[in-house]
């Protein structure tokens, strides 16, 4: 039995590429080998549709249509089908090794679905989990997730449309899901919900759900950890100009 | 005789009510079937049968349960060479992919085509419909490091 509560890095990468975010989680990755590194990714892409292990249903010259309208197209090695990537969408990777939460790929989809869930409930948004994985506002998805774990090490994650031009969904069909659309906060709440102001909903719920601590690498990029608390927003609004 | 020997079973089939303990093939995905040689089992929870000189290859009930129900089986080309704990596929549920390694040394010689169709025999019958390849031994000595019944057992209730 595990005494304390885990210790996550929140690291904060603003507007990378998703080739860029997968050779940084691959960094992380790799630092689970010397012992428990937990780190929280977080980030936004420039537009790109991505696909997971099951790629076939979306052969080159499908890719190829998506590429004209202006998007990047990237195959990932994650769980679920094809979905889309832009601005104003907070995209997620927690880079956790399971052995200090628990061994179960399963447990940790359920936990990343109940935190997306508590996030929107803090916002006054009720969704709700559904046969498809993600999590759903209705019959629409507000935040699609899709995750790989090697030996217990957790990569991908989840991608929440807090202010997405979500046009860009029209042009497939989201994680192969017919008849369903998607949403976003901003269209939930039919005001502009930014990336910026979500993150530290987002921050907070996953310390809850997770029963974990967060702290974040200084600003120089040193090596001290300053420990970030999980009260919530007030906590975290010094941090907010990185 | 008091044993019955069992036909292997659909999937989901009811369970012949004289079949007593040897029925190890339904939805308890019990490893008490007629094997000619016992499970050895890797940390990562796949278990591996020798039969003919090949190691039949498959997950483990613990792992089934802690995947979800499979949905998609990315499985190795047939001829693949593997080094033990290679990454040889991924299995995918609740969208998540998750990567399978190889207890053993060897040469893919066969991959199971059916979990193209039914990827869900990997829940539902982990130990007998539900294996993923077959390979060669090359090192039959590794077959030693692997846990027997009894050691995963214990070591599975560690976990816990």
């Amino acid at each position: 039995m595990r005494g304390g509560q885990p210790l996550v890095e929140v690291v904060r990468l603003g507007l990378v590429s998703y080739q860029e975010a997968l050779r940084l989680q691959q960094v992380y990755v790799n630092r689970h080998r010397s012992g428990p590194a937990h780190a929280l990714l977080l980030c936004e892409h420039p537009p790109v549709y991505t696909t997971g292990i099951r790629h076939k249903p979306y052969p080159e010259p499908l890719l190829d249509q998506l590429r004209l309208l202006g998007a990047d197209v990237a195959r990932a090695n994650r769980g679920g089908l094809i979905t889309f990537h832009g601005p104003g969408q907070l995209v997620c990777y927690p880079v956790l090794n399971l052995c200090s939460f628990k061994k179960s790929v399963r447990w940790y989809v359920d936990q990343l679905e109940q935190t997306v869930i508590a996030l929107c409930s803090r916002f006054a948004i009720r969704a709700t989990t559904s046969p498809h994985t993600g999590v759903w506002v209705g019959d629409n998805k507000i935040c699609a997730i899709g995750i790989h774990c090697g030996r217990y090490i957790t990569s991908h994650g989840l991608a929440l449309n807090c202010c997405t031009d979500l046009s860009w969904f029209d042009h497939i069909v989201p994680c192969g899901i017919e008849g369903k659309g998607v949403t976003s906060l901003s269209a939930e709440l039919r005001r502009h919900a930014s990336v910026e102001e979500v993150v530290p909903h987002l921050l907070h719920a996953f310390t809850q759900q997770f029963n974990c601590q967060l702290t974040e690498a200084a600003q120089d990029g040193g090596e001290s950890l300053t420990p970030v608390t999980s009260a919530g927003t007030s906590a975290l609004t010094n941090l907010k100009d990185n | 005789t008091s044993g019955v020997l069992v036909q292997p079973q659909q999937p989901g089939a009811e369970c012949p009510e004289d079949s007593g303990d040897y029925c190890g093939l339904q939805e308890t995905n019990s490893p008490f079937v007629f094997l000619s040689v016992a499970l050895k089992f890797t940390d990562k929870h796949e278990w591996v049968q020798v039969e003919g000189g090949v190691g039949i290859v498959g997950i483990s009930n613990y792992a089934q349960e802690a995947l979800g129900d499979v949905v998609y089986c990315g499985l190795p080309e047939v001829g693949q060479r593997l080094e033990q704990m290679d990454e040889f596929g991924a299995l995918e549920s609740v969208k998540a992919a998750s990567e399978l390694y190889s207890p053993l040394t060897g040469e893919v010689t066969e991959i199971n085509t059916e979990l193209a169709e039914n990827p869900g025999l990997v829940n539902k019958d982990c130990y007998a419909k539900g294996w993923i390849i077959k390979m060669t031994i090359e090192k039959p000595e590794e077959l030693d490091g692997l846990m027997d019944q009894a050691a995963y057992d214990k070591f599975v209730t560690s976990l816990e």
